[in-house]
């Protein structure tokens, strides 16, 4: 299809040169605006790269508001997943304040190599009963460590709360219950040897 | 009116203008503006409707995102989206398109002396007569006279715009041209 051998005319070279000089008509100045005003307007601007559209995104304020959500949110996820539960002192607000109060040096029965939060929790019960049973003080302060056993029914008694509510029942001369419970707790504990625990704690 | 050989050409001004240069297409603009507009005021032979097909015509380029395909330069990509639109335009109006007649140039060959080196004559620069002579030429022989003329297209070029094989282009041309040299020859005065 294409010829690559044509060459033109001179005379129809001529004809055309001639009608190229004596052509006119010029589209209108009010045409040529719009039609650059409209391609000004639409020219596309530049692509930003990665970096600098992301830095845009974070100077408007929606995009600000929604990073601070997701990192917020991510913040939550992170701490609920990360924060220990307690397992077994269901009542460790109130026995920790107790712990702080009334926590006796002198305290055998604690080990001494426990990481912090546990001994503290752990000793509370006993520095209680160092105290008098029946003391006032002592009602007061159990009254919230039961509303928080309410709070969470799941949790069982600690060991020592366990034993200290053998003594109790022995002392009250409830010896069936007692042997339940310490038939309990040996079930819970069975590597513990709880009938020394339990003269330890009476003799203190 | 090709672009000289130190300046940008026109596919590079279109793909600079298409990543947001806005001067590139002003220089397009420029270098295109007058040949498209005198092509379509020749072919229509009405200056609204050339003015409304020029604007569409360069309002479709600005909003295209596409390139001219293959081999085609961008000046023929032009002239045939401004083609496509005039035959478009006819076709909406219920206007008979011209350009589609089959013609048997053969019927209208004359003999042409004015051509010959012993009739030397001057063509006539009036230019109600240049444009008479245009009008009156055949739509399909006027049509790649004024591609020629206008847009500076090479046959090959004019052949691919308008779908027509290259011989038939080249005929159409001669006989164009035979019969303007026809109508606008003048005498020399001795």
């Amino acid at each position: 299809m294409i010829d690559p051998k044509h060459t033109p005319d001179p005379n129809d070279e001529r004809l055309i040169e001639h009608f190229r000089q004596h052509a006119s008509g010029e589209p209108p100045a009010s045409l040529d605006a719009f039609i650059l005003a409209t391609a000004r307007r639409e020219a596309s601007a530049p692509q930003p790269s990665l970096w600098q559209r992301w830095l845009q995104a974070c100077q408007r304020p929606r995009w600000q508001m929604a990073f601070a959500t997701v990192a917020g949110v991510a913040l939550m996820i992170g701490l609920v997943l990360r924060s220990p539960v307690p397992e077994d002192h269901p009542s460790s607000l109130a026995s920790m304040e107790l712990s702080a109060n009334r926590q006796e040096p002198s305290a055998a029965a604690a080990p001494p190599a426990m990481p912090a939060p546990a001994p503290i929790v752990r000793m509370a019960p006993q520095g209680e009963l160092a105290r008098a049973p029946a003391s006032a003080d002592q009602a007061l302060l159990e009254k919230p460590a039961t509303k928080m056993s309410k709070v969470a029914p799941a949790a069982l008694p600690s060991l020592e709360q366990g034993l200290m509510e053998i003594l109790r029942l022995r002392e009250a001369g409830d010896g069936k219950a007692a042997d339940e419970k310490l038939l309990a707790l040996h079930k819970r504990f069975p590597k513990e040897d709880l009938p020394a625990r339990l003269e330890a704690l009476r003799k203190r | 009116m090709p672009a000289a050989l130190d300046s940008p050409s026109d596919e590079s001004l279109l793909a600079r203008y298409r990543n947001g240069d806005g001067a590139s297409f002003e220089a397009l603009y420029a270098r295109h503006r007058q040949g498209l507009y005198r092509f379509l005021v020749s072919l229509s032979n009405k200056a609204e409707l050339a003015e409304e097909v020029f604007q569409d015509t360069w309002l479709s380029l600005i909003r295209s995102t596409t390139q001219p395909q293959g081999r085609a330069s961008f000046r023929t990509w032009l002239f045939q989206i401004a083609r496509n639109r005039l035959i478009d335009h006819w076709r909406k109006h219920g206007v008979h398109n011209p350009l589609h007649d089959s013609y048997d140039e053969q019927l209208h060959v004359q003999p042409d002396d004015a051509s010959s080196p012993e009739h030397q004559l001057s063509l006539s620069r009036d230019q109600a007569r240049l444009d008479a002579a245009l009008q009156a030429l055949p739509e399909d022989q006027r049509e790649v006279f004024l591609l020629r003329l206008h847009g500076d297209l090479e046959l090959p070029q004019i052949a691919a715009l308008t779908d027509a094989p290259l011989e038939t282009v080249k005929s159409r041309l001669r006989y164009a041209q035979q019969k303007l040299h026809r109508l606008l020859a003048e005498e020399v005065p001795a």
